[in-house]
């Protein structure tokens, strides 16, 4: 709800009136996120905007000491929805820590089941989170002339997923009523029964071992997943030409909509899907094996591929402060002052980064407003620190993707300029092939967008991962792990791609224990406060300047384009920061340690 | 482990951070040279009805040798 917090308009030097006004805690996502905006009503724009977050978590101060095979279950725990990503990433920046290469078939499983679960986690947010903001009820109280155009406009894709206007589509999303709000949460339930096949539980796995995989790779475990698998792609391609007109619309109806949330397109995407032929888990070949992952790691600055090197990703991370509840850490020791091939790594990388909390009070104007540190990408050629978005996830997988052009299953085709997804024929439909093209903007409806061609992505990958698999399985090839020794000393780091965006884990083992550890996921790149340099982070930045649609004056504003904004990037806070404070009263005190703890080890 | 400095009041802790790490001696599933010693786990990558029983395992093994031995879970 929209909080206003000055009484009077704010007069600043420029005489425009200003109104403050604050969403916290913004709802329909997870964690504490806090919006606040300065408004100018009479020339309908947003002024100002910061972005904080009242979570602090702790992951990367807990994590020291511990045994280093358990990091993918202890950081599987950072997200209760993409808790799996956290797993696959931990487990990736193992297998290069411990120098082991899980066997073919385990690398299928792991590509099978985050398949799965970028298929549930899109279309849950999708559908039942992000089309809140787009259905008849809310259109209704915020644009009622645009749901008046809705009734009368013809959805061009009728024929296919059968809503005859967009208002009808607008009626199918609605809460808890809609027809595509239900049939979403079905999809949801399948999908996660698919990634349970594969990774034994969802959200957190519990067959997925740094190594190999537990999973029994039987034809039946394929075959489940496969038959489910056909049920979501009759509801993908109903899905996707349906954005597409809702999309549309609202380009169409209301012109300038384009400007909502669009920022410069700065893009990262860290990696999904690894080849096994490709794959060693060496730091030294991690450009080789990184650019046969099955989504692309880039970064897309301005339209163009910057790079697509994981070494280059990794080495330019820097992890900032400015705004952030933390004290600096460049005095802290340390832990990689060289990276495997000899490069330097800076003492604001994830590697070195030693984390010093310092709470204190909320301070918007010029002070620390934030628990979200301010993660940025060093530019070696501009000496630019990018404030990196994630694009929601989709936008920067489908567009790094397209532009390298390097993907290629037949199932999936990436063009130079587009994806091609090639769906098989399902249930209702016979085969169906959809193009995601690069689009002109990086904005709210084109975040929205590729989060629903990145569904039709994930299913089209799976066809070719269940028949690489099931490959593998009829030639009795069924060894799913890989033996491996815990050294003394090491360091490892994975990329992969969360639901959201993109996500890094950093280890640093000594004395065959984690010395450090930084999981960064997408959220503290999306809802980063303001940096040392003053540059905000992409909320703030894709809200500055946001024009205003909505039609409701400032006395019932909802800030509808606010908030699509915000749930365009898919907002996560509990990946944002990784403490509990208060003196609370312990009930019962259970340790329950490693057998033979009381040794000293 | 080495305590970082900090201004951050906090309570004295009540275990050591490294409790539920590894300790030497004890024995490992992941140790290489394990694969080798489980039953119906063959170099090749291939396995055998014995990983799936101890109940006369040959006998669950299929009765045409070209075809994959695709043991139950």
């Amino acid at each position: 709800m929209a909080t206003r917090t000055t009484g009077a308009p704010e007069q600043v030097e420029q005489a425009r009136e200003l109104v403050e006004m604050s969403w916290d805690p913004i709802t329909r996502i997870i964690g504490n996120l806090g919006i606040y905006t300065k408004i100018d009503f009479k020339n309908r724009e947003v002024v100002e905007c910061k972005s904080t977050s009242s979570l602090f978590r702790g992951y990367s101060v807990f994590m020291k000491g511990k045994d280093p095979r358990d990091a993918h279950f202890i950081t599987s725990r950072i997200c209760g929805i993409c808790g799996d990503n956290h797993a696959v990433c931990s487990i990736y920046a193992q297998n290069m820590a411990y120098g082991v290469k899980p066997p073919p078939l385990a690398e299928w499983i792991i590509n099978l089941g985050e398949a799965a679960e970028y298929m549930f986690d899109h279309t849950l947010f999708q559908d039942n989170l992000v089309f809140v903001d787009y259905c008849e009820q809310m259109v209704k109280e915020t644009n009622p002339g645009l749901l008046r155009t809705a009734e009368t406009t013809e959805a061009p894709n009728a024929g296919i997923h059968g809503y005859r206007t967009i208002a009808d589509i607008m009626r199918a999303f609605n809460p808890f009523s809609g027809e595509l709000y239900r049939q979403a949460l079905q999809v949801s339930r399948i999908t996660r029964e698919m990634c349970c096949l594969m990774e034994g539980r969802h959200v957190h796995p519990s067959t997925l071992y740094p190594g190999g995989v537990g999973t029994v790779a039987t034809p039946q475990v394929f075959t489940d997943y496969l038959s489910r698998l056909l049920n979501v792609l009759d509801f993908v391609k109903k899905a996707v030409p349906m954005n597409d007109d809702i999309f549309e619309f609202f380009y169409a109806a209301l012109p300038g909509y384009e400007e909502v949330g669009r920022r410069r397109v700065m893009l990262g995407c860290w990696g999904s899907f690894q080849d096994p032929d490709a794959v060693d888990y060496q730091y030294k070949n991690m450009n080789d094996w990184g650019r046969k992952m099955f989504v692309t790691p880039g970064i897309v600055l301005d339209g163009e591929l910057r790079t697509t090197n994981l070494v280059d990703i990794n080495l330019g991370m820097r992890i900032l402060l400015g705004s952030s509840y933390y004290e600096d850490w460049q005095s802290e020791e340390t832990f990689v002052s060289h990276d495997p091939l000899g490069n330097p790594v800076d003492q604001r990388h994830p590697w070195n980064q030693t984390t010093l909390p310092k709470p204190q009070k909320r301070e918007l104007d010029g002070g620390n407003y934030s628990w979200v540190m301010s993660p940025r990408w060093f530019d070696s050629r501009t000496g630019d620190h990018l404030a990196l978005d994630t694009g929601g996830g989709p936008l920067a997988r489908l567009w790094s993707t397209a532009l390298a052009g390097l993907v290629d299953t037949g199932t999936v085709r990436a063009t130079g300029h587009s994806v091609e997804i090639n769906l098989p024929k399902s249930r209702e439909f016979g085969e169906m092939q959809l193009e995601w093209q690069i689009p002109r903007w990086a904005n709210t409806i084109e975040r929205n967008r590729a989060r629903a061609y990145f569904v039709a992505y994930a299913a089209a990958m799976a066809v070719h991962f269940v028949e690489q698999a099931m490959g593998e399985v009829r030639a009795g090839r069924t060894k799913v792990f890989s033996d491996f020794d815990v050294p003394d000393e090491a360091i490892g780091c994975g990329f992969h791609e969360a639901v959201r965006g993109v996500l890094s884990h950093h280890m640093v083992i000594r004395d065959g224990k984690i010395a450090n550890y930084h999981p960064y996921p997408p959220t503290p790149w999306n809802a980063s406060p303001r940096d040392m340099y003053g540059t905000p982070g992409p909320y703030e930045d894709a809200v500055q300047g946001l024009p205003i649609f909505e039609e409701n004056g400032p006395d019932n504003f909802r800030g509808i384009d606010i908030m699509r904004t915000v749930r365009s990037f898919d907002p996560c806070l509990p990946c944002g920061v990784h403490m509990y404070l208060g003196g609370g009263k312990v009930l019962k005190q259970v340790h329950s340690p490693t057998f033979g703890t009381g040794v000293s080890g | 482990m080495t305590k970082k400095p900090s201004s951050l009041r906090i309570g004295r802790r009540d275990t050591r951070p490294d409790s539920p790490s590894h300790v030497k001696g004890v024995k490992e599933g992941n140790a290489t040279g394990n694969y080798e010693k489980m039953d119906g786990h063959l170099p090749d990558g291939r396995s055998t009805a014995g990983r799936s029983t101890g109940i006369n395992p040959r006998k669950h093994d299929p009765i045409d040798p070209d075809m994959p031995n695709l043991s139950p879970a």
